[in-house]
This record gives structure tokens, C-alpha cells and sequence, in this order.
């Protein structure tokens, strides 16, 4: 079942086009969002939490139009964002900036308490969710912010950048989320780390120069890398970079 | 601790209303170290400097850590934005005339009141535009140039755009700072301060 439905998105930032008429769909499942700097990828998912909007075209949400402003409301109460930098209080614990998310999204004041230590021993974190945020390591402040993307049990998850910052190990256990969390809705993540998709994503989407390069699931991406003359260590990067290169070459004749 | 509490500590208000006590301690120890009470015009520097750091105290509580999380909230924001900004200036246009009570006329609490308005509408309106951690700027550029530049400067029109230092309680002067106040708090009702790294 389609979740998302993007038509004909336009982004326009001063001069620079940074989503050129992109079409795509989403549905419940892990996505994994792909492309070199610049691509379009943060644009995308700003236009998708709401944060952003766009110069041009449509975006269905959850069965409403992001266009009207009260659906906009009503989305953004099952929805989850990471940004790539979030910003947090520096003063406040853990437990404090969840609740804090929480009350933002309107969430029963009933239910927040329970909402918010299930989130933050999701990322593993219950052992510090009374120490202030200002004396975590990077990994752990990155781990806070996927825990208020995920205080309101989102039906559309959107994750920039989620695993910047996080140890292998870290990595790894964050993946066994993704897969769990994937499995009951759409969860959107913009990443460089193609390992990460290969390991956690039902399916992969493209973006290069703001347009549609590729869509498909990781298997089909490494499958693409072998037969093609992609570069890279891993199978699933030679996928990513003979997709690139077969994209670019369409663009320029 | 409820969400308002939680709101509270990140916009950082114990902090401001603090600041503002301060602010208007160092007013009163002023206003009493120039001796304001043998003549009024030795109040022009606390009626000017006073609301300019109460209003760049202000200005710096509409900074938001987590703007482009704040973005996605459900709750609407207009009413927050107006509570915080019309409880700070009902505060700080409490405290400050406190410095100046001997005389109503000449530089007393009107004009302290005036210029609390003025300031903190300037503030607003900066932090719309530049970001709540710059918002101070523009004042401070305005209190200074009217403060140093003022006594040559003739004209119909000074009431109204040398409001700051307008003595008494002319019409002219408390247009200007009401309608600064009204635009300035009116825009960062609707739009909230711009975000900055």
C-alpha cells in the first residue's frame, strides 16, 4: 500500500534546482534514499516532514494532501523526522527533550511517560535517561534524536543521515531497528553508507542532479554492479556507482 | 514536568526574567548615580540603555535550539510566540520605570514604558529577519545613532522616528513605538525567529 505519493516535486533553493519533477511512491517498508551531495535527498525529506515546501507539484501523505494546511497537521501527528542536525537543549536530560518532542506532537499526556522510556530503550539508551544530553558522546546525542523521531510510534519515519556519528556496533543494532520498525511502516533514510541499505532496506531509490536515477531493491543494485562496470569494494557500491554513471550518460545525450 | 515547564527551560525564560531583574537593579543604582532626581535629563541614558538590554534580553529568549524540529510540531505556535514576547515586555515595562519614578513628565515612567515597546518591537521584528541571536543588533545600531546624534538633528517628523529620546509623553513618539511593537511582535507571531545554525 502506497503511503507517499510524490508528483512532478519541484525545490527550488535562490538559483539552484534541487528536485527537478521527481515522481516517486513509498510504501510500508525500509527505503533507502541514495545519491551524491547535492542530489536532493535532504530536500526531498525536508518537503516530506513538512518543514520545507516546495516550488512545484503534489505530495500525498498518509491519504492527505500536504497542500492543506490542516492535513499537514494531522500528517505531522504520525509522522517522525530526523533532521541531519537536529539541535537539542543542552540542559535538558534525555528523558526531558523525548517528553519535550512528545508534547510538541500533542501526544496524550497520559501516554508520554511510557512513550518516552520505550523510545529511548528502542536506541538503547535507558541506562542514561536521566543524564543531561550536554555530557552524551556524538553517537548517543544521535541516538536521542532517533529516539523523539520514534516517542509517537510514527506510521512515516524520515531518518537524514541516521547512522552519522554511531560505532559499528551501534550500526548494526540500529539496522535490527530500521527492520523493525519497517515492518509496520514506511520508513524513509537518506544515507551515504550504501552497506547500511544493503543490510536494512527493502528497497533503494536513487536521486542524482534532483531527478530519479534509479529504483529498486539492494539485491537488484548488487546484481546491476556485476554485470556493469561499477566501482567499489562492496557489490551493492559498484551497483550504486554503474547506476550513477548510466544516469549521468542518459542525462547528458 | 509538563510541557509548558519543558517549553519554558528552552527558550531559556528563568534566565531571562533574571536578566531582566538585573536590568533593572542596574537602572535603579543609575538613575541614582547620576542624581535624575536634581534634574530629569540626566535619565536620558537610563531611559535609552535600560530598554535596549531588556529588549536584547528578549530578543535572545526567541532562540530556538531546535528549529527545524519545532517546525514539525502539531501544536500551533502563534499563541506560545505571544505569551512569551507579551509576558516579557508586561515584565520588563514593570520593572523598569522603577528607575524613574520621581518625575511622570520629563523622561519618567511613560517614556521608559514608551521605549520598552519600541525596543522590544525592534527586537521581534530583527529576530523575523536575522535570527533571535542577532536581533539585538538593529536596536543596539538605533539607540546608539539616536544617543550620539540626536542633538543636532532638527524636524517636524523627530517625534516620531527620534521616539527614544523624546522627553515627555507626545503623542508623536508613543505612535511609533506602539506601531514598532505591533509589527515587530505581529511578525515574529506569525513567523517565529529565523532559524540559524
Amino acid at each position: 500500500m502506497t503511503t507517499i505519493q510524490v508528483a512532478g516535486l519541484h525545490v527550488r533553493h535562490r538559483k539552484t534546482v534541487a528536485l527537478d519533477s521527481l515522481d516517486v511512491d513509498f510504501g510500508r517498508g525500509v527505503h533507502g534514499l541514495l545519491g551524491p551531495n547535492g542530489a536532493g535527498k535532504t530536500s526531498l525529506i525536508r518537503v516530506l516532514a513538512t518543514v520545507a515546501a516546495p516550488t512545484g507539484g503534489r505530495v500525498r501523505m498518509l491519504g492527505e494532501d500536504l497542500a492543506d494546511p490542516r492535513a499537514r497537521t494531522e500528517v505531522r501527528r504520525r509522522l517522525g523526522y530526523l533532521p541531519q542536525e537536529f539541535g537539542y537543549y543542552p540542559g535538558f536530560t534525555v528523558r526531558e527533550f523525548v517528553a519535550y518532542m512528545a508534547w510538541l506532537k500533542e501526544m496524550p499526556a497520559a501516554a508520554t511517560p511510557a512513550a518516552v522510556e520505550r523510545a529511548v530503550e528502542r536506541v538503547g539508551l535507558a541506562d542514561r535517561i536521566d543524564a543531561r544530553i550536554r555530557t552524551l558522546s556524538g553517537g548517543m546525542v544521535r541516538r536521542v534524536g532517533i529516539a523523539q523521531a520514534i516517542v509517537n510510534d510514527p506510521a512515516v519515519l524520515l531518518l537524514d543521515e541516521p547512522t552519522a556519528g554511531l560505532d559499528p556496533e551501534q550500526r548494526v543494532e540500529f539496522r535490527e531497528l530500521l527492520r523493525e520498525l519497517g515492518a509496520g511502516a514506511t520508513v524513509l533514510v537518506s544515507t551515504h553508507l550504501v552497506e547500511d541499505v544493503a543490510a536494512a532496506c527493502t528497497e533503494v531509490t536513487l536521486i542524482a542532479d534532483g531527478r530519479l536515477a534509479y529504483r529498486g531493491t539492494p539485491d537488484a543494485l548488487s546484481a546491476l554492479g556485476a554485470a556493469a562496470d561499477g566501482v567499489g569494494d562492496h557489490p551493492i557500491e559498484r551497483g550504486y556507482t554503474a547506476a550513477l554513471r548510466a544516469h549521468r550518460e542518459v542525462a547528458v545525450r | 514536568m509538563t510541557g509548558t515547564v519543558l517549553y519554558a527551560r528552552s527558550r531559556a525564560l528563568p534566565q531571562t526574567v533574571l536578566a531582566l531583574a538585573a536590568t533593572a537593579l542596574l537602572a535603579v543604582w543609575a538613575a541614582h548615580a547620576l542624581d535624575s532626581y536634581l534634574d530629569p535629563e540626566r535619565r536620558v541614558p537610563v531611559v535609552a540603555l535600560a530598554p535596549l538590554l531588556a529588549a536584547a534580553a528578549i530578543g535572545a529568549s526567541l532562540y530556538s535550539a531546535s528549529d527545524e524540529l519545532d517546525r514539525t510540531a502539531v501544536r500551533p505556535w502563534w499563541h506560545r510566540r505571544l505569551a512569551h514576547l507579551l509576558c516579557l515586555t508586561a515584565l520588563a515595562a514593570a520593572l523598569l520605570p522603577l528607575a524613574v519614578l520621581s518625575s511622570a513628565q520629563t523622561f519618567g515612567p511613560p517614556a521608559m514604558v514608551r521605549n520598552v515597546l519600541g525596543c522590544t518591537g525592534l527586537t521581534a521584528g530583527a529576530a523575523v529577519l536575522l535570527g533571535a541571536r542577532l536581533s539585538w543588533l538593529p536596536v543596539f545600531c538605533y539607540v546608539s545613532a539616536m544617543y550620539m546624534g540626536i542633538s543636532g538633528v532638527r524636524g517636524t517628523a523627530l517625534p516620531a522616528w527620534a521616539w527614544l529620546l523624546e522627553p515627555g509623553t507626545g503623542s508623536g513618539a508613543w505612535a511609533t513605538a506602539v506601531l514598532l511593537f505591533a509589527l515587530g511582535g505581529g511578525a515574529y507571531m506569525v513567523k517565529g525567529a529565523r532559524g540559524t545554525p
